[in-house]
């Protein structure tokens, strides 16, 4: 017996390019106007010609490199924002998690957060006063359950908000790489509930970087590729194909214009990229690969010596490491353009999308020449076979993993 | 409960989904409370604020329009004549601040999860109705200072407080619906505020208007839906005023904004995540 939960049919999204953010009066006017003239602004489809169905009980994991159209879809299918093309149906009550703790707010107690958290995600007022019990334990927060919420700890608000979230009762839910957050030992649990979900007939739709999650959890997956859907299949095989898929789209490559903004026009970027061991562009590389960032810039003023200043964040917000080449390497000396590669070794990154914010700056005296924040990312993937993976743990913690060596001394 | 959701980009109904928006009135419940708590959460003055304002807005009606200027309240004590315009004006303004950030305020919400937007603004105008009870507390405590007896028409107060809520919260809704598109109208908002208090019969009697203007004019002046609802609800009240003639302009613009506001934010609501 097979019953269609969740049926979709050609769904596609356009984002206008442009200013569709925070418009102001002149902005709007202009548009308008534009429109008028029949001048488009320029668009492009996040999501394009989508279709799929999901039955009851099953658990459709999804995946793709970032702006893949992977949260475009989740957004769609919660109902947050509506297609430009294409038809949907859920057969069922649905609840989405894009995020835990939508809504938390800072002054309330946690017992009023659990209430306000719970009916945001759906839930009736007497629903969760039902399991509110059930909610407080599941979340080990009761000995502040009546202290505002801007005392807990990050920990214990997670905890919180995944409580509400767990004791949900959909036929259908919608979950958003959100089992990033929360301890080893609390995501488990959290795993192992969402495992309950399934069995007990309810369906559920994935979105996650987090391939061992996908693969315990989902029997089939789906790949996205530039808003479409690249496969479709068994988990195994999907995850397989995704991480082996060589890497066509030159997102690996950030270049910048002659007017992108300098500090004191002494010097400026040209180009990042990142490289695989054969120099080839890349947008994303295993745990277990080496790789590079390749900086090209340009010295405009003779006496400068300029040389790239790297801090790389993780997903989290975490800055993980500052590099530069330091005071006496030989580094932009001369007018004209310089090119550098910074190395990482294998085994490095962790599995996670890290971001590069880069400094041009010159030490001797200390001059900041090009500031550019966040100016692109990489996803670091785990083969799911890798030696470096524990089985028993779904993710593994951490701003790095790098491989250490451990000796053995006899005893 | 089982439902059915289905979602066509070709189809789309102009009309409000009442039903769902009944489905979500537990949500809509738990917000207002959410923001009454936190309005007066860690605040020295605590409720107590909600007795501050419209106390200081009378004291200085009184000073000046009642002292200085000695307007003509047809015998009634000045202060029992601006405390029916205060509360309602201070209602009213209090739902148009509000309304014009709430959703830009909920942002985070909006993009993170699905429920009728217009539950925004409807909840913060349910907020606003603390300070109301209260300013209409303050009222009944004049009246009994004072000793006067509420006119024969004084029933008529609840229609014509509903009307000034059903203003406040169309126009409210109008501004929150308008501010995802247009910034700018977050500082439009208070100028509106402070413009309209002039040109509605808060501190001074409609006809003070009507004498002085030429016809246009009070046509004018009568489009604002507030002018000629405060005018009704004092006269309701205290038997001062004349709530016929131009006064209908006023609640023939209180039904046009209720129903455009409904269909102006219901034609924006699709897009309200992918523009805030």
């Amino acid at each position: 017996m097979s019953e269609v939960m969740i049926s979709v049919e050609g769904l596609g999204k356009e984002y206008h390019l442009g200013g569709n953010k925070g418009l102001d009066l002149r902005g709007g006017l202009k548009r308008n106007t534009k429109a008028l003239l029949g001048r488009s602004q320029g668009s492009f489809w996040a999501l394009k010609d989508v279709s799929f169905n999901v039955e009851r009980g099953d658990a459709l994991g999804i995946i793709g490199r970032n702006g893949a159209g992977k949260s475009t879809l989740l957004k769609l299918l919660s109902r947050i924002t509506m297609p430009t093309t294409g038809r949907f149906s859920i057969n069922g009550r649905v609840s989405s998690l894009l995020e835990v703790g939508t809504g938390f707010h800072p002054e309330l107690s946690g017992r009023e957060n659990i209430f306000l958290n719970g009916t945001i995600l759906g839930m009736r007022r007497a629903e969760v006063k039902q399991k509110l019990d059930e909610i407080v334990e599941f979340s080990g927060v009761e000995r502040f359950l009546e202290n505002p919420v801007k005392h807990y700890s990050s920990g214990q608000k997670v905890r919180l908000a995944f409580a509400v979230a767990a004791h949900l009762e959909p036929e259908v839910l919608i979950i958003d790489e959100v089992l990033a957050v929360g301890d080893l030992e609390f995501q488990r649990k959290c795993l192992g509930k969402m495992k309950d979900v399934t069995s007990n007939g309810r369906t559920i739709l994935f979105v996650s970087h987090n391939m061992s999650a996908i693969n315990s959890l989902c029997k089939r997956c789906m790949l996205l590729s530039d808003g479409m859907v690249e496969a479709e299949g068994d988990t195994r095989t999907i995850i397989n194909r995704y991480v082996h898929f060589n890497d066509d789209a030159p997102t690996g490559l950030r270049e910048f214009s002659e007017k992108t903004p300098t500090r004191d026009g002494a010097a400026s970027l040209r180009s990042m990229r990142w490289v695989d061991l054969s120099g080839n562009t890349i947008s994303r590389s295993k745990v277990t690969d080496a790789l590079g960032l390749e900086i090209t810039y340009e010295v405009h003023k003779a006496g400068v010596r300029p040389q790239p200043v790297i801090f790389l964040h993780n997903s989290e917000g975490d800055l993980v490491f500052t590099s530069f080449a330091g005071l006496d390497a030989p580094l932009g000396q001369g007018l004209g353009t310089h090119c550098t590669i910074l190395r990482f070794p294998p085994d490095l990154f962790n599995e996670d999308t890290y971001y590069v914010s880069i400094w041009l700056t010159t030490w001797l005296p200390h001059t900041v020449h090009q500031v550019q924040e966040n100016v692109m990312n990489i996803q670091i993937m785990d083969d799911l076979n890798s030696s470096t993976r524990s089985p028993s743990h779904y993710v593994i913690k951490g701003a790095l993993r790098p491989r250490f060596t451990w000796d053995i001394i006899p005893v | 409960m089982s439902m059915r959701i289905e979602v066509d980009a070709k189809r789309w109904k102009p009309i409000p989904d009442l039903r769902e928006l009944l489905a979500h009135r537990d949500l809509f419940l738990t917000l207002a409370y959410r923001d009454i708590r936190v309005r007066y959460a860690q605040t020295f003055l605590g409720f107590a604020w909600a007795l501050v304002q419209p106390m200081a807005t009378l004291l200085i009606m009184i000073l000046v329009f009642d002292r200085a200027v000695k307007v003509d309240t047809a015998g009634l004590p000045y202060s029992l004549f601006a405390i029916t315009g205060i509360s309602a004006w201070a209602y009213f303004a209090y739902v148009l601040k509000e309304s014009g950030n709430s959703i830009i305020g909920a942002q985070e919400m909006v993009r993170k999860i699905y429920f009728p937007r217009i539950i925004i603004p409807l909840s913060k105008a349910t907020v606003g109705l603390v300070d109301l009870s209260v300013a209409l507390l303050v009222m009944a405590a004049l009246f009994v200072y004072h000793q006067v007896v509420p006119g024969p028409n004084a029933l008529l107060a609840i229609p014509y407080l509903l009307g000034i809520m059903l203003a406040s919260v169309s126009t409210g809704i109008w501004i929150s619906a308008l501010t995802i598109r247009f910034r700018d109208l977050q500082h439009v908002v208070p100028f509106l505020i402070q413009f309209g208090l002039f040109v509605t019969p808060v501190a001074y009697p409609a006809q003070l208007v009507s004498k002085a203007l030429p016809q246009w004019a009070q046509v004018l002046y009568f489009l604002n839906p507030m002018a000629g609802l405060i005018e009704g609800y004092r006269w309701s009240l205290l038997g001062v005023g004349d709530p016929g003639g131009l006064c209908l302009l006023s609640y023939a613009a209180t039904l046009f904004l209720a129903i455009t506001s409904l269909l102006y934010f219901r034609s924006v609501e699709r897009f309200i995540a992918d523009l805030v």
